[in-house]
């Protein structure tokens, strides 16, 4: 490809699309880049009363006393085991998803099974904690149906034993996100020019075939963008569900980072080592994504930069 | 083309999802309204229902004081999360009740020293004795909050037992024949005989609950600090005063605090205690209660008469003895008990206070004044006159079934009763002498009020009011109670961090504990976690401040 000077022809085709990067680049500035001041906390121990500007320097005291709290080590293990599960699960889950709806003979049915599908994204963690609270105390759903066919005897206090608290995140997570998080990958299979999917047919590919050596790589830049992307979500792991779910008996699981900035950040008063927390954070979310775009471009994959 | 609208897409969502968590400024000021009334915001750290805002008798009170308070409470969030939210933010409503928070927004900067102000009102100077506003002062010699409850004017009224103990459903007692009970075993016994006679409640179908604990956040005081009752000492709340030594004794630790957890863990495995207890939320619990199904548990009457017992009273359940009465138990028996305390307790730690956002401090003032004159005071907490109660020929007044009834709806209390209640109030005798300042405390109308269950209750064991089924004790010191202390500690200082610690420790392992296939072990896994707090530091500090307490005390003998 060749790289032509800008003139001002296109500068005016384009001045919608101009607009709306300035707009986002100014958002972004404000949003992501100015509040940046902030991170100066983590290496004050700041109190409210002397602000940013005359609280005292302590350089990295509050990092060392956070990686000398085995609470944190403790919430940042949490945090990447249920970020790892909820990514592989909510991913594979998307994009089976996607590919058995797109399998669906009917229009009408795909249509129905879609919208219900994606509507559970829409609710708040607080109704969805509710239901899930609900359906696994020991009088709901789920302790009914496995009493019913004998699978146990007693019923399974499920949120008092640390064993099932990642499988129910995950499975919330799933029943949450799938539908939504599939639109996109829907909207990719839509894009494959149907030509292929004939000449497949042509060659003899049954429906296995046509998934595995049309569907599936045509969809793969988008597959390889949204991994890259969420790699980098991978310790925002959640905050609403684990705090609304967890309680003292599966308190060593059940915490995250965020939780750990909220109890010590805003609830402790300790500003500083919340930010400090915060920062961690960040470091590692832009590590991951570098790594995984570095590894996307050895192999001649979609990458983001 | 394509991939650029899927990255279009996705940065958009990005960025929408960045949106969340910035809150909005909080209107503040004293600002006056087109009827000429004064409009103040108040948010109060701790659970409670938003009245309506055309409610009848906050307007009565705006039409006689010129003052509104529009308040707001804690939703979802603990005290300390909602407070330090509020200082990240540096908005702050007019008037502010900050719970554990307040010593946080004491070191933020951001109320407003009173002192200088209270002598220019006469109700709120007379509110606290010079001793009581002095031990109010903080570090800085400032007094910024005052504590709004369990201020006794004249006589002491006390027919309800307002504090914890362990309660029993009405129908159990009566089913056994009012039996003495004054053990954990008997009372576990009870329980479990009751149980096993009448395993579902009058319908035949709901099944019983024998006995539930609520475990949910700072709430988890009806499973922990059992054991310092159990000895015989009052509420300290977060250690033990030996006082006749005048140390600080640590509860947990105790011979008592092992036997009450065995006990549990017993009643557990036998399935008495409910196996959702350590899991279920305060809403869940108090649904529980509210069912009817729970014959016992210890509480705080506060934690579920408000809304609990009432829903009880509603569904007619208190008919069928489904409501709660108090039992005097001890860890052996003939020990004297100090479940209850007479006289009022000053809780220093927190209070309504006034913030530096207020723009019209004098008149925020002002209003709190006028809340303790004596007919808005009767508006709070009585109602209209005529409406809510009716005045007797011998200028007592009373109330009829109706009223009472109408006193317990839901939608009642929204539409109509505005008692300010974190505000500063009184209990004990009114002004007139007669009439005692809550309606809880007269004695007539309390009794009147009472279902035939627990009149038949009181009657067997020669009470006439809650407080005398436990008996009354006067307060043991001048260093009651602690835990005004121990809510303000924070990370700041090694005590403080053992207290917290200690905290975490005891949600994780205390229900394990009572859930425990082996107890000894389990218990030996919890003293080892729980010694690697250093509790040692927070009973020092406590041991500190007990100290500076009495001296505190002897200046003014």
């Amino acid at each position: 490809m060749k790289t032509k000077a800008i003139n001002m022809v296109d500068l005016k085709r384009q001045k919608v699309l101009i607009f709306w990067a300035a707009a986002i680049t100014i958002y972004g500035i404000i949003f992501n880049y100015l509040p940046l001041a902030g991170w100066l906390m983590a290496f004050q121990n700041y109190k409210p009363v002397t602000g940013l500007l005359h609280s005292q320097f302590v350089g990295l005291a509050k990092f060392k006393l956070l990686f000398s709290d085995v609470s944190f080590l403790r919430v940042i293990r949490n945090t990447l085991a249920m970020g790892v599960i909820n990514l592989a699960v909510t991913f594979f889950m998307a994009i089976l998803f996607a590919i058995l709806l797109n399998e669906m003979a009917s229009k009408g049915g795909k249509k129905v099974v879609q919208t219900i599908s994606y509507l559970p994204h829409f609710l708040s963690w607080i109704i969805v904690t509710g239901i899930l609270h609900d359906a696994l105390s020991g009088t709901g759903i789920i302790n009914t149906l496995l009493l019913h066919f004998g699978a146990v005897t007693q019923p399974i206090n499920f949120f008092a034993h640390e064993k099932y608290f990642w499988p129910i995140v995950a499975f919330a997570n799933v029943w949450k996100e799938t539908g939504w998080n599939a639109i996109i990958y829907l909207a990719a299979i839509t894009s494959i020019d149907p030509s292929l999917y004939e000449a497949a047919a042509i060659d003899g590919a049954g429906r296995w075939a046509k998934i595995k050596h049309v569907t599936l790589p045509g969809i793969k830049p988008t597959i390889m963008i949204l991994l890259l992307m969420n790699v980098g979500n991978v310790l925002n792991a959640g905050f609403e569900i684990q705090y609304l779910l967890g309680n003292g008996l599966v308190q060593n699981v059940s915490q995250t980072i965020d939780i750990y900035v909220l109890k010590w950040g805003i609830s402790q008063g300790d500003y500083s080592i919340g930010t400090a927390a915060g920062i961690f954070k960040s470091v590692v979310a832009i590590v991951l994504i570098v790594i995984c775009n570095h590894l996307a471009k050895k192999h001649g994959e979609e990458r983001l930069f | 083309m394509k991939k650029k609208m899927v990255s279009a897409l996705l940065l958009t969502s990005m960025l929408a999802s960045m949106f969340s968590g910035c809150g909005k400024a909080q209107a503040s000021g004293g600002a006056v309204n087109e009827d000429g009334i004064k409009e103040f915001t108040a948010f109060f750290a701790v659970p409670g229902s938003e009245i309506n805002d055309d409610n009848e008798i906050q307007q009565i009170i705006a039409e006689k004081t010129g003052c509104k308070v529009k308040e707001t409470w804690l939703t979802g969030q603990t005290a300390e999360e909602a407070v330090g939210t509020l200082i990240a933010g540096g908005e702050y409503p007019d008037f502010i009740e900050g719970g554990n928070g307040s010593k946080q927004l004491y070191e933020a900067g951001a109320l407003v020293a009173l002192d200088d102000y209270i002598d220019k009102y006469p109700n709120i100077k007379e509110y606290f004795t010079e001793q009581e506003w002095d031990q109010l002062r903080q570090s800085d010699g400032h007094i910024y909050w005052i504590p709004q409850f369990s201020n006794i004017y004249g006589q002491e009224r006390a027919c309800t037992h307002n504090d914890e103990a362990f309660w029993i459903q009405a129908r159990v007692l009566e089913w056994a024949g009012y039996p003495k009970v004054e053990t954990m075993d008997e009372y576990f016994d009870l329980i479990e005989a009751y149980n096993e006679a009448n395993p579902t409640m009058a319908d035949g179908t709901t099944t019983n609950i024998p006995y539930t604990i609520l475990c949910d956040d700072w709430r988890y005081f009806c499973l922990e600090n059992a054991p310092e009752f159990l000895d015989g000492y009052p509420n300290d709340g977060s250690c033990i005063v030996d006082p006749d030594t005048l140390k600080v004794i640590d509860y947990n630790t105790t011979d008592t605090a092992v036997k009450y957890f065995k006990k549990l863990n017993e009643e557990y495995k036998k399935g008495i205690v409910d196996p959702e207890s350590f899991t279920q939320t305060y809403d869940e619990y108090i649904a529980k209660i509210s069912s009817g199904r729970v014959l016992g548990m210890i509480d705080q009457w506060w934690d579920f008469a408000y809304t609990g017992e009432d829903a009880i009273k509603s569904a007619g359940l208190d008919e069928q003895g489904c409501q709660y009465v108090p039992l005097p138990i001890t860890i052996e028996k003939g020990m004297k008990n100090q479940w209850h305390n007479s006289g009022g307790v000053l809780n220093v730690s927190s209070g309504l206070a006034i913030t530096t956002s207020c723009k019209d401090v004098e008149g925020a003032l002002q209003f709190v004044n006028d809340l303790l004159d004596q007919d808005i005071h009767d508006l709070r907490f009585w109602g209209v006159e005529g409406e809510d109660y009716l005045v007797g020929d011998d200028g007592l007044y009373y109330r009829t079934p109706e009223m009472r009834k109408q006193a317990a709806d839901t939608a009642y209390k929204a539409a109509h009763t505005c008692s300010y209640s974190y505000f500063p109030q009184y209990s004990g005798t009114s002004r007139d002498g007669k009439n005692a300042m809550k309606s809880d405390g007269q004695e007539q109308e309390f009794f009147d009020g009472l279902s035939e269950p627990i009149k038949k209750c009181f009657e067997a064991y020669g009470a006439k009011t809650y407080v005398e089924m436990l008996g009354t004790s006067e307060k043991p010191g001048p260093w009651y109670p602690m835990y005004t202390y121990s809510n303000t500690l924070t990370t700041d200082t090694p005590g403080g961090t053992a207290w917290t610690k200690m905290g975490e420790i005891k949600h994780q392992y205390l229900p394990k504990v009572v859930m425990a296939d082996d107890f000894e072990k389990g218990w030996d896994e919890y003293m080892k976690a729980y010694n690697e707090c250093k509790p040692e530091d927070f009973i020092s500090e406590m041991q500190t401040e007990l100290e500076r307490r009495m001296e505190e005390a002897a200046k003014y003998e």
